[in-house]
């Protein structure tokens, strides 16, 4: 039973809470979802269950958090760890020494327990989270998804009644981070583990979570079922993202159609929907189809080896047209990263070529390369380094020889662009999360090149943000640049591109227009599709990807 | 990557107490040692093991270094120390206060005595950090009572070599992406160039140690109590034996030290004691004792695969 009554806190730098006046329960086996923007005050809630707040992290304390009869205030973190599992967002940062086993017999080691007791309980927790396996390998082979699997089985050692888990999945592939999520769900149904869960990403757990809690500004916003919390209209406002399939039961349970109860998945819509898509009258839709301009990008036959001796790309052949909007697609190592990089000439081919606006990259640095083609890599600290707003934006600029003058009413426009001109003198590390992403990408476009190679800029992020940074892509594309977005994201491709090329094992798979793409596949589908799917027999047409298509399709 | 790997070889098996104590053994006669000769045969004897431990391609990477530094050494030596009477070069000015500069025979001979210390050293390191497990090493060196905390930062720090090299060539990345020359430029310029590239490596991994301090508290560290160790330090009668060995060899260096052989004067004419009948057998008993690790932790395993 975990208890919080009127629990306030500001960080020792804030004036502004960062938890204001939390009041509630959690009862023993529940999975409760925490989801809202970022800085909303999720991860304190977290730091707070097993006293990182206040005895790690210093700051005004207000009220009180119990946790299975013991108060934080007054139990060490370490001796609260026996009660909370905590597991971080960042595999890397969690582990810290260099082999499996080790690492989860870490806390129990901290405990001072005896060795036979160290000994069985690590089997235990290797166990449960099916990775006996790894026992002997080192840390530093470990794929993201295994990482955190054994950060969930070293806070598991301590046998904790509740794991709080911060985002744990918004490193990872989409892959692993379901293979994490089962993990965790079976550690709540089976050994009844109260769950904490902070996510962002709505379709993958809504239907794992007896409870969703949405927050804002320090506040408990909503707080009820999944369903329930999913059915209201103002979610998107408050920056949550609502799975496909609800935000379409949604609309229709707007306009009057009457469903119940609002689906979760696509097995759940498959059977709420089923009434409505077989009286569908598919009409005859008219697609845009869009003209090609001539390539800006001619990759041809190109192949790319690593010193270390893999083989990551084997007869790629692609043109990316101007003003097209395309997504690289792919599973990991599928060469997708390889590939972008070639762009702007950071790789260069081992066979093969890429051409860009007709030259050639072998050719050219990257340096050179940077007026034509913008890349943005995914996390944005590690773009920053310059004192202020301002000289971090001058940078490329300056870089690539602009005269002063020129460099001066570049950054002007890129600040106005970006609405950072508040921000002009701040020191750009210090801002928040959206604002340093915006910064990252102003530095980038602010020399104007007419191609954007972008490297998973949404995973992890909060839905408000990556709306915004989407709405911008479509914006700087429909002036007749083009955009190449590396995604795992299926809903976010299926919404904004326009090509979708698959990667596996170095090659090309399939290329094409998104419709053809990403619709009848199984994973590389979006909830929309897959739940058209099901319904072809009765005409259902079987290209929609997004909510609006299915809404003008059942209306 | 130049770090531990286990190769599961007979000497990744022996455990790292014998190991530990083999290493100490070499570094300590190295100082204690200055004749060229006894030098190089303390560097030779680290090469069986080497390649028993099948780390030869780290091995040699190390190595290179070693070989730069020892040849650094010798340039170095040969051009400042001016002792020595077999005067092989001499240059037709005065330097004020130095005198004439000259290379002598004996100087270069210094120089090569230095290098060989360097290389023996270097070469016994390598089998320490590329054999032991880097755990392993910190449970030994808190067993030698030196203190937890500092032991353990020593071990994450190991763990986060990797990681931060992978953030290094990310972030030239993405300032190479923004238009940024490694290469080129002016003094001016290029210190500016890395900053581009540090800034952000120094704050990401400020970020990182207070994610990892604070996993780590997530963990129970600091709990109050003593810690317990998950794997014992297990020393079977083998590994006893290699260690008894490994003291006596270093016993039996002392012995041959202070006994006045594996001395050596460079200055101002290069020359050692005589090599007598007792001083080869003794040297022999010392080489035999540091080579005999590689047939105990053959022996070892194969009484343990038995």
């Amino acid at each position: 039973m975990i208890r919080i009554r009127d629990l306030t806190f500001f960080y020792a730098d804030s004036t502004t809470p960062a938890l204001d006046g939390i009041d509630l329960d959690i009862g023993d086996g529940e999975f409760v979802l925490l989801t809202g923007p970022s800085g909303s005050g999720k991860s304190s809630l977290c730091r707070c269950l097993n006293g990182l707040i206040p005895h790690f992290y210093g700051g005004r304390l207000g009220g009180a958090v119990e946790v299975q009869g013991w108060r934080t205030d007054q139990h060490s973190t370490a001796e609260m760890a026996t009660k909370v599992g905590m597991v971080f967002q960042d595999p890397e940062n969690q582990l810290v020494t260099t082999e499996v086993e080790r690492e989860v017999a870490f806390g129990l080691e901290n405990l001072g327990l005896p060795r036979q007791v160290i000994a069985r309980r690590v089997e235990e927790a290797l166990d449960t989270l099916s990775i006996a396996h790894l026992r002997e390998r080192p840390v530093s082979e470990l794929s993201g998804g295994e990482k955190q699997k054994v950060a969930i089985a070293s806070a598991l050692a301590l046998h904790p009644e509740v794991l709080a888990l911060d985002e744990p999945t918004s490193e990872l592939d989409p892959k692993s981070a379901e293979e994490v999520l089962s993990a965790v769900q079976r550690l709540n149904d089976e050994l009844g583990i109260t769950v904490i869960l902070v996510e962002h990403r709505m379709e993958r757990v809504a239907h794992l979570a007896d409870r969703l809690l949405v927050f804002r500004q320090g506040r408990v916003v909503c707080d009820g079922k999944p369903r329930e919390v999913l059915a209201k209209d103002d979610l998107s406002a408050l920056g949550v993202g609502v799975p496909p399939v609800a935000r379409l039961a949604r609309s229709l349970n707007h306009s009057g159609s009457g469903l119940l109860t609002v689906p979760l998945t696509v097995k759940e819509g498959r059977m709420a929907l089923a009434g409505l898509f077989k009286k569908a009258s598919p009409s005859q839709r008219n697609r845009e189809v869009r003209t090609a301009d001539k390539p800006v990008v001619e990759i041809r036959n190109l192949w790319h080896a690593y010193p270390a001796g893999t083989t990551a790309l084997r007869g790629v052949s692609l043109d990316i047209h101007g003003g097209e909007f395309l997504a690289i697609m792919g599973r990991n190592s599928s060469g997708k990263t390889t590939l972008a990089r070639h762009i702007n000439g950071l790789l260069k081919p081992t066979r093969g070529s890429v051409k860009v606006n007709g030259a050639d990259t072998a050719k050219l640095t990257t340096a050179q390369l940077a007026r034509q083609v913008g890349f943005v890599f995914q996390n944005p600290n590690d773009h920053l380094f310059a004192e202020t707003v301002e000289e971090e934006l001058s940078f490329a600029p300056r870089n690539l020889g602009f005269s002063e003058g020129e460099t001066r009413s570049r950054v002007e426009s890129a600040l106005k662009q970006f609405g950072l001109e508040a921000y002009r003198r701040q020191y750009p590390r210090s801002l928040s999360g959206g604002e340093k992403q915006r910064v990252a990408l102003a530095s980038v476009l602010v020399v104007q090149p007419q191609i954007l190679v972008l490297d998973e800029p949404t995973r992890g992020m909060e839905h408000g943000l990556k709306s915004r940074l989407m709405e911008f892509l479509r914006d700087y594309r429909s002036k007749g640049n083009t955009v190449v977005l590396i995604s795992h994201d299926v809903e976010t491709v299926a919404e904004y591109a326009d090509r979708v090329a698959l990667l596996s094992e170095g090659r090309v798979v399939v290329d094409g227009d998104k419709r053809s793409v990403l619709s009848h596949a199984l994973l590389f589908s979006p909830q929309i599709n897959r739940l058209a799917q099901a319904f072809a027999a009765y005409g259902a047409p079987g290209d929609i990807l997004t909510v609006d298509e299915a809404l003008e399709l059942l209306r | 990557m130049i770090a531990y790997r286990n190769k599961n070889t007979a000497i990744h098996k022996l455990s790292p107490v014998p190991k530990l104590a083999w290493v100490a053994g070499i570094v300590v006669l190295s100082l204690l040692f200055d004749s060229p000769l006894y030098l190089a045969l303390l560097f030779l004897v680290t090469l069986p093991i080497v390649a028993a431990a099948q780390v030869w391609r780290e091995w040699a990477s190390y190595l290179k270094l070693a070989l730069f530094l020892g040849a650094l050494v010798i340039v170095i030596n040969s051009l400042i120390n001016y002792h020595g009477a077999h005067v092989l070069v001499e240059a037709p000015f005065t330097v004020p206060g130095l005198g004439r500069p000259q290379v002598t025979l004996e100087a270069i001979i210094s120089g090569i005595g230095n290098s060989l210390r360097l290389l023996a050293t270097i070469s016994a390191f390598s089998i320490l950090t590329l054999t032991i497990h880097p755990d392993d090493l910190m449970q030994v060196l808190v067993k030698l009572k030196l203190p937890y905390k500092s032991v353990l930062v020593t071990s994450i720090s190991t763990r986060f070599v990797p990681v931060l090299a992978a953030d290094a060539a990310r972030i030239v990345e993405v300032q190479q992406s923004r238009g940024l020359e490694l290469g080129g430029g002016g003094l001016r310029q290029r210190i500016r160039n890395r900053t581009a590239v540090i800034i952000p490596l120094l704050a990401n991994s400020l970020d990182r140690s207070v994610q990892v301090a604070e996993a780590m508290e997530a963990r129970a560290f600091g709990s109050g109590r003593p810690r317990s160790n998950f794997k014992a330090l297990e020393m079977l009668p083998l590994d006893v034996a290699a260690l008894c060995m490994a003291l006596a060899a270093l016993g039996l260096g002392v012995l041959i030290r202070v006994l006045g052989q594996g001395a050596f004067r460079y200055f101002p004419a290069a020359g050692g004691p005589a090599l007598d009948a007792t001083a080869v057998y003794m040297l022999l008993g010392l080489l035999l004792l540091l080579a005999s690790v590689w047939p105990v932790a053959l022996l070892k395993r194969k009484l343990q695969l038995d």
